[in-house]
């Protein structure tokens, strides 16, 4: 186990370093951060006088290990933008984010958990493709279309919530709704084929034959084994899930950091993506790594390997 | 599965624990709640370039003089006068009896200040260039100063209301990074909260020295998606909206909870046409070609039709609210036969390719439909374009000022809020500008001229000649001024500004 921790360890490493790379590559090709920062009508002096400033003069690995060598430190410099450290204002905006996709998941695990497992015990029956074609239709529905859709009833017609901002519970309902939406059907669909081979396992037969309930042989044992592809999927969805909280923040206009992160890449503000960047990446690393310790932890199969 | 529910509930307490309560406790009916697209990125306006700064500074903070929006002159605000002594100094007469929210009064050692502050240059401030022509300020007594500029400065009444005042107590006690989040103006409100990127709560100065603010609060709030925006002023969660796009009116007028107000603002749109030559050899560099191009297309019906309506033509580039428009130059009118005959004149009997450089509406609304249509009527002349799309405004400006745009290129001008031919002429129209393809010694000559006396008769004598020198030379494809359109909730008396400066101490509740 220990082996695996520090093999997960180096990947990590390896992956963030990658993405820093990427982050600190792709900004320069997109132009020349001065020029939104400056006036439209700045003279050129003007121009070459903020750039030095912004060491943006020097050769490229210069700047690079600059970026790197402060960077492990937790310090991206300040943002050119908003003249206040990088770090702090994606720490700031954090939180958001992270109880937004939060509540996301639960909303998926809410929603798939219960439809997957029925439309396995039920297979080919009506509740089946029912619950079928709320995937499809989960799926095909972009979530900036279900987030309007969702305000034009609930806050328009119905005058029930607030259509965007944050801090109360109520903000939560919406934005988390339509997260959850999003990756509710791939969840259901996953749990509905994890159920229906685990049912025909040779332990269930052996659980019913004992003479146990069915409810209990489903949610003892068939369950449990059907979890594992679910919690991996999981947490691989955990970046898309992120993406996903672009639209929904910027829809319900949640201060998150995922939109401050949009911005910052339209701003040119190099500190404050890349500091976005790393962390939003090590953040879907650690919680890959959390989720093989968790599917580890439920089956011992896998930290025996 | 226990775990499971465990985990859930956990989640779910904590969402609730950590999720920030609302402090200031506000009745609605004693707020006024205003939608902003973006956040600014400080409190400290002569340290910002965008709009949104502009904005939230007038509501904190005063300037030396302020538009009227009725007459749309520049009057007085902090200043009660000014005159200039000669062609290189302004007194200037300082209200007396106004107080900066931490008390402390507002005199002329605040002005000098507050430029000293913007004009030293190892200040970094962005707006420096706006007041660069200003050479030093001198404080005659409590309440009077003496500016001396760099030359003639036609615009200097103008500036005035392009800096805010700061107190020169804060600069000295408190220092820069703290004025970056704490304003200390002596506006009309002072800022209680500000959430980042998600909102400002204001208070009302009850030691306003100006009319009184009708509500107490302002709350602006961020939203980012127009379509939210939309949705928040017809439930009530928003009081004002700008920048609302055209097709979206009928939904707000139709509501029954909101409506729109439009008002003409200071930017003009237009399509440059490369007649210098800044990237390359290219048909635009005759005027024959460009005259063609001008008279190829039906303006005035696509702002009917295409703009429904939110745009007034314009015969050059000078917007009609801008000091020295001339209003008796006449727009060109649609002529698809003689501008065939241009072009064969010029050698291009068969019509000509080019490319065009084209972008989204970031600061023209319907700009990819309007410039579907003049393609299309440029097409009948046989000026065929090929279209270059640029998503971000970044890379666009970019392309336009390295030189690497295309011989046609759209662009819009806001003049930085400068009411004055100068502010587009020199940027947009003069030679070796980054913005400009435009190169006429003549006309420079004229723009030299205009900046260079005080005299506001011989400055609009100078301006008409060189509306009809780009007119007659075709400089640019002339297109229109935009009008823009706010959407105001039902509850709130409000009319759109043509400054683009929503000002919330004058927004009142609605008589039923």
């Amino acid at each position: 186990m220990r082996r695996y921790i520090a093999r997960q360890l180096v990947q990590l490493i390896v992956v963030v370093f990658g993405i820093s790379l990427l982050a600190f590559a792709i900004l320069h090709v997109l132009g020349d951060p001065v020029l939104l920062l400056l006036p439209q009508n700045a003279g050129k002096e003007e121009f070459e006088r903020y750039r030095h400033l912004l060491g943006l003069d020097r050769p490229m690995y210069v700047q690079y290990w600059k970026f790197v060598s402060r960077a492990v430190l937790g310090d991206f410099g300040k943002s050119w933008y908003a003249d206040t450290p990088a770090f702090r204002l994606v720490l700031e905006r954090m939180p958001p984010t992270i109880y937004l996709t939060l509540a996301g998941l639960v909303v998926a695990m809410v929603i798939a958990l219960p439809l997957g497992t029925i439309a396995a015990l039920r297979r080919h029956s009506w509740v089946d493709s029912l619950c079928t074609v709320v995937a499809v239709a989960g799926q095909a529905a972009p979530i900036f279309w279900l987030g309007i859709m969702l305000i034009i009833v609930f806050s328009v017609r119905l005058r029930l919530l607030p259509a965007s901002g944050y801090g109360t519970w109520q903000n939560f309902l919406m934005p988390s709704f339509c997260l959850g939406a999003a990756l509710a059907p791939i969840t259901m669909r996953l749990v509905r084929s994890g159920v229906i081979e685990v049912m025909n396992m040779e332990f269930i037969k052996t659980a019913r034959a004992k003479g146990l309930a069915e409810g209990r042989v489903v949610v003892k044992h068939a369950f449990r084994n059907a979890c594992i592809p679910v919690i991996t999927v999981l947490g691989l969805q955990f970046g898309q899930l992120l993406g996903g909280a672009i639209i929904t923040e910027t829809v319900f206009a949640w201060p998150g950091v995922a939109t401050l992160t949009v911005e910052s890449i339209r701003n040119q503000d190099f500190p404050v993506v890349q500091c976005a960047v790393v962390l939003l990446a090590l953040l879907i690393v650690g919680v890959n790594l959390l989720v093989d310790l968790v599917v580890g932890f439920i089956d011992p199969r896998i930290r025996a390997a | 599965m226990k775990r499971g529910i465990t985990l859930a509930s956990m989640v779910l307490l904590g969402v609730s624990l950590l999720a920030p309560a609302d402090l200031v406790a506000q009745s609605r009916d004693e707020t006024v709640i205003y939608g902003l697209q973006s956040d600014v990125q400080n409190w400290d306006p002569p340290n910002s370039v965008l709009r949104e700064s502009i904005i939230l500074g007038y509501n904190v903070f005063d300037h030396l003089a302020a538009r009227d929006l009725k007459t749309g002159k520049v009057g007085p605000s902090l200043a009660v006068s000014w005159k200039n002594l000669d062609d290189t100094t302004w007194e200037v007469k300082l209200r007396q009896g106004v107080k900066f929210h931490d008390g402390s009064p507002f005199s002329a050692r605040d002005v000098k200040a507050s430029f000293d502050r913007v004009l030293n240059p190892e200040n970094k401030l962005t707006a420096r260039g706006n007041h660069a022509k200003i050479k030093s300020v001198e404080i005659v007594d409590d309440h009077t100063v003496r500016f001396k500029t760099d030359g003639p400065y036609p615009l200097f009444v103008e500036r005035l209301t392009a800096l805010v005042m700061q107190s020169e107590k804060v600069m000295k006690e408190k220092g820069h990074e703290w004025m970056q989040e704490n304003p200390i103006g002596t506006g009309p409100y002072k800022l209680v909260r500000w959430n980042k990127k998600q909102e400002h709560v204001l208070i009302r100065n009850e030691d306003y020295w100006g009319p009184k603010p009708a509500y107490k609060y302002v709350r602006i709030r961020i939203i980012p998606e127009q379509a939210t925006q939309i949705a928040e002023l017809i439930s009530g969660g928003v009081d004002i909206i700008k920048a609302v796009p055209p097709d979206q009116m009928d939904v707000i007028n139709k509501s029954g909870q909101a409506r729109t107000t439009i008002s003409p603002i200071l930017r003009t749109a237009m399509i440059q046409l490369d007649q210098a030559g800044r990237a390359g050899a290219n048909p635009f560099q005759d005027r024959r070609v460009r005259l063609a191009a001008n008279l190829a297309v039906d303006i005035d019906s696509i702002i009917k039709h295409v703009l429904n309506g939110l745009g007034d033509r314009v015969a050059t580039t000078v917007n009609p609210m801008a000091f020295g428009f001339d209003p008796g130059l006449k727009p060109f009118k649609q002529d698809l036969a003689q501008a065939k005959k241009l072009l064969a004149d010029a050698g291009y009997p068969n019509g000509l390719d080019v490319a065009f450089l084209r972008g989204q509406a970031w600061a023209e609304p319907g700009v990819v439909q309007t410039s579907d249509a003049i393609v299309s009527d440029l097409a009948k002349a046989g000026i065929r374009t090929k279209a270059r799309m640029v998503g971000e405004v970044g890379p666009f400006t970019n392309l336009v000022r390295d030189g690497k745009a295309d011989p046609m290129f759209e662009w819009t001008w806001g003049y930085y809020s400068i009411f004055d031919a100068d502010a587009i002429f020199f940027d947009v129209m003069t030679c070796n500008q980054p913005y400009s393809v435009y190169c006429n010694k003549a006309f420079d000559d004229l723009v030299i001229q205009g900046r260079s006396t005080l005299d506001a008769k011989r400055r609009t004598e100078i301006y008409a000649k060189a509306q009809k020198l780009i007119h007659d030379d075709a400089a640019y494809l002339y297109k229109w001024s935009l009008r823009g359109v706010w959407g105001v909730s039902n509850r709130v008396e409000y009319e759109a500004p043509r400054d683009e400066v929503d000002r919330m101490w004058i927004v009142t509740p609605r008589k039923k």
